[in-house]
């Protein structure tokens, strides 16, 4: 991975504009980026770039002064517990930017076949290496077909003695969709939280489960005795990039429903904020402006996920109706079934009813980080440090 | 002595296992067809159903699961750990063909066991009114999966011999048939159930880089010699065996398999062809156990499918 570091500060200006720079760096590959600087708030921060053989995909490290880390990630090795970290091959790209954040965690491989009658073939190599380490795994239920592969590694690794295991699941599916109102629907998101409730505890104890903003709050009593739940957000990711942009001052966060207000305001509390909410006219239900005012301003949707957008595009429509001048929107999960996220178009300016200025969502769902690459309006932060922190608890 | 009274039996079933649940329900009065809504929201995770829930309450209920393929394990899964939280007297899962294991071997520290994470997810089947799960297991690979479960579910290990039983008495050559095994963990595993026949083990042999089959003990000359196993991939062990044993002087060869797992249509290679003078397998047969292959091949000669609606039902009133 090459490091580029930024152009040196600009001198500081007393105007209220900020300058906005465009600077094109020309790496020794044959891409480039472009980046924006602002010189109000002359800033350190690098461009981390994943090479390996594909596009580049920005994606911003948050500056050192950041306050979700509790430990700092410059802390020295001795400090540190070495953690072995072994992963699905959908998120090969997120576990290399995983481990190169820090010294301490050492990439491992598995060799994921499958025989003929379609069952997994599976060996995890070097299995004698991992006794007395500290192990992890970083997984990805992006379908149902792919959950027994991934569980079979699961249920293996913690006992091959290792001293600690860890399951990273960025993205905790089902349950996004359903509504248990009647006795007779399933909950799948109870078969799931029963099926990771069950992986054998190690040398360590219970197996320590990393998921990144659940959808329902609830879920997190899904979980049985043997296993510690770790509920971590991407918020303070959003936070990093807001306090980046040249109009951080003019921000205001909305919700699209009570729901996500639930989950996020203490996160986001020195925001202004706009709550949603769909209300019943007639057969129709409706997305109006519960409380807050969009005049002016740069509104920020933030939400856990995203699924066909039919939310977002409807209080987007409401916001812009009531004055917002710029709109963007966060998700921590960028599902997107069936590629809805092309419904998404750029606003450079003026068109906040049809375009975004920004979107982002994490890498928690790497199918859709693969697809949304370089296509505007969307940005990816990476979960990378989040999780590296994570590890080392 | 006094018969214990039939129980009715509420039967659920997924999607590929209709038509064994609806032979299985045929069998017996006291076997109720239930149905779930199958489908799935646009995220591809499964929008389950279970339409009249409230009848389960007190009554005995079963679930006829087939996991075929990986990607059908997860929304059977959800229903099965649904199901006897719902106050039912009793549950009982029928996993006809328990697959994984049948391929994997455990030699090294490294090689993982999917064996084992599917025995672990049944067995952690939350227990009902009626105390722990039964789940109902066809000719298990191996014998020692038996072990892989844990305490709270109660396997019950059946096996489709009876059924090829039955069907051999009713050759007109019932007494010329020997019965083959194509190795020896099949030999162990059936020659106890069919011991009034007169057996042939095969096995392979090593001759420099290759393998080759060949007859360990017993006779075919003449012979109508029946393979035995407990099931059928791509078929090549098989196809070695018959050639082996009609070079022996088998008059004719049959086999019997009670899981045809066939991956991607290996059971082509086995089927009559018209103008072939000459058919290398006079009755292949196989039990419903994998419905995707029985709704593949029908019963285009030489196949022929012997169900375990039968089976099943009786197994349903333990």
């Amino acid at each position: 991975m090459s490091a580029i570091s930024p152009p040196p500060p600009f001198p500081s200006s007393t105007s209220k504009t900020p300058n906005k720079t465009r600077n094109s760096l020309s790496t020794p590959s044959k891409y480039k980026i472009n980046c924006e600087l602002s010189s109000s708030a002359p800033q350190k921060w690098t461009i981390d770039c994943v090479s390996s053989g594909e596009p580049i995909h920005i994606i911003l490290k948050p500056p050192n002064s950041i306050p979700m880390a509790s430990s700092s990630l410059d802390s020295s090795l001795k400090n540190s517990k070495r953690v072995c970290l072994f992963h699905c091959s959908e998120m090969k790209d997120l576990a290399h930017r995983i481990a190169s954040e820090s010294d301490a965690i050492e990439l491992r491989s598995i060799t994921w076949r499958t025989f003929e009658d379609g069952f997994p073939n599976l060996f995890i190599s070097n299995a004698q290496g991992v006794r007395g380490q500290h192990a992890a795994f970083l997984a990805s239920f992006s379908s149902p077909g792919v959950i027994f592969e991934q569980l079979s590694v699961i249920y293996a690794l913690p006992k091959l003695f290792v001293s600690s295991f860890t399951l990273v699941l960025p993205f905790f599916p089902t349950g996004t969709s359903e509504r248990m109102e009647d006795e007779g629907d399933v909950a799948t998101a109870f078969t799931l939280a029963r099926i990771l409730s069950n992986i054998p505890i190690s040398r360590g104890g219970p197996t320590n489960l990393v998921i990144f903003d659940i959808h329902a709050l609830q879920e997190r009593f899904y979980f049985g005795d043997n296993i510690l739940p770790c509920f971590e957000s991407g918020i303070p990711l959003l936070l990093n990039r807001l306090q980046q942009l040249p109009d951080s001052d003019n921000i205001t966060v909305a919700f699209p429903d009570d729901g996500a207000w639930k989950r996020f305001h203490k996160q986001l509390q020195h925001f202004p904020m706009i709550v949603c909410a769909k209300v019943r006219e007639g057969d129709q239900r409706i997305v109006r402006i519960k409380e807050g005012d969009p005049k002016g301003r740069h509104v920020v949707i933030v939400d856990d996920l995203v699924q066909s957008g039919g939310t977002l595009t409807e209080c987007q429509k409401v916001l812009a109706k009531h004055g917002a001048t710029r709109i963007s929107a966060y998700v921590t999960h960028g599902i997107f079934p069936n590629k809805s996220w092309e419904r998404f178009k750029h606003d450079n300016g003026g068109n906040p009813e049809s375009g975004m200025t920004y979107f982002w969502i994490t890498d928690s769902c790497p199918d859709t980080v693969r697809q949304v690459k370089n296509k505007a309006p969307f940005e990816v932060l990476s979960l990378a440090a989040a999780i590296a922190t994570a590890l080392q608890v | 002595m006094e018969k214990p009274k039939k129980k009715t039996v509420l039967l659920f079933y997924c999607v590929e296992t209709e038509e064994l649940a609806r032979k299985v329900a045929a069998q017996s009065n006291f076997i109720q067809l239930q149905s779930i809504n199958w489908r799935s929201f646009d995220d591809g995770f499964p929008n389950l159903f279970i339409n009249n829930a409230h009848d389960i309450r007190g009554q005995h209920v079963a679930f006829l699961a087939s996991f075929s393929s990986t990607s059908v394990i997860f929304e059977q899964l959800s229903v099965i750990y649904a199901l006897p939280m719902l106050f039912a007297a009793s549950f009982t899962v029928v996993l006809p063909f328990f697959p994984t294991g049948s391929f994997e071997r455990m030699e090294e520290e490294g090689d993982v066991a999917t064996a084992f994470t599917l025995a672990r997810m049944l067995s952690n089947i939350p227990i009902s009114r009626g105390g722990p799960t039964s789940v109902v297991i066809y000719d298990i690979h191996a014998l020692q999966e038996r072990f892989y479960f844990g305490d709270t579910v109660l396997p019950l290990f059946e096996t489709g011999i009876p059924l090829l039983k039955q069907r051999l008495h009713q050759l007109p050559e019932s007494d010329k048939i020997v019965v083959a095994f194509p190795d020896d963990g099949a030999w162990k595993r059936f020659h106890k159930l069919l011991d009034h026949f007169p057996t042939i083990i095969c096995n392979k042999v090593r001759e420099g880089d290759k393998r080759y089959v060949r007859i360990k003990e017993g006779d075919p000359a003449g012979c109508h010699v029946v393979i035995v196993d407990d099931l059928i991939q791509s078929g090549g062990t098989l196809i070695e065996c018959q050639k082996v044993l009609a070079a022996h002087g088998a008059a004719k060869v049959s086999a019997y398999v009670t899981h045809g797992v066939f991956p991607k249509k290996s059971w082509e290679r086995f089927l009559h062809k018209n103008d072939e003078t000459e058919k290398a397998f006079t009755h292949f047969w196989i039990t419903d156990s994998c419905p995707l292959t029985v709704k593949s091949i029908a019963n285009k000669a030489p196949f022929e499918v012997l169900s375990l609606a039968g089976s099943i039902a009786d197994a349903l009133q333990i």
